[in-house]
């Protein structure tokens, strides 16, 4: 398996747990209201440090482990397999923030557009490296 | 019945020929991932004309000892 799909491996899964945390605390506390939980600026401040010191620390670990070839550029297959999955990623956006405007056309419930929107940049994201999974496997 | 690669290559053969030269050291004289030489060889990717000239110069041939392209029936 190469560095950068090693890498894709654990991005997908760091986010898939962010994301997993995040939303049980919302849940959880929208269960507690009876209504959509306001955001909470504190949990997203979390959840974006643990996100970013747990990237840094495996990609480090992966970095090492993998000599010389991370710091290699990509290739012209891995730069393929990343513009695929990026542009794929772009659809999965739209869906859930497609979602939230129109339950807030609806509903005028600003709390879920927000975490509707928060949902769509996660999966955006968590899609983006499944992707580049999908593809690495695939060959192309 | 899976579908034929529409580029066939000799990759294999041709490492074997030159003093079972490995995949890593083929991706290393190319600029590529030893993963991307492995898509290669298996039809799964095809490489750029570019990459496809620096294999074949590996070798110390020509592009079409390396590669083949049958064209789909015409139907």
């Amino acid at each position: 398996m190469s560095f950068r799909e090693k890498s894709a491996w654990a991005m997908a899964i760091i986010l898939i747990g962010g994301a997993i945390f995040y939303f049980d605390k919302v849940a959880r506390l929208s269960q507690a209201l009876g209504e959509s939980a306001p955001p909470i600026v504190g949990l997203v401040i979390a959840y974006v440090v643990v996100i970013v010191i747990a990237s840094i620390i495996i990609m480090s670990v992966l970095a090492i482990s993998a000599g010389k070839e991370a710091d290699a550029p990509a290739d012209e297959r891995e730069k393929i397999i990343a513009d695929k999955a990026g542009n794929w990623a772009g659809y999965v956006i739209v869906v859930p923030a497609l979602g939230g405007l129109w339950h807030y056309a609806v509903n005028m419930d600003g709390n879920m557009l927000f975490h509707l929107v928060f949902l769509s940049l996660m999966l955006g994201q968590i899609a983006e490296y499944v992707f580049q999974i999908v593809l690495y496997r695939r060959g192309v | 019945m899976a579908k034929a690669p529409p580029i066939t290559n000799r990759i294999r053969e041709l490492r074997e020929q030159h003093g079972s030269m490995s995949q890593s050291a083929l991706a290393e004289a190319v600029g590529v991932t030893r993963q991307t030489i492995i898509a290669i060889e298996l039809g799964k990717y095809s490489p750029s004309l570019e990459s496809a000239f620096r294999i074949a110069r590996v070798f110390g041939t020509d592009l079409e000892s390396v590669f083949g392209w049958q064209a789909p029936p015409r139907g």
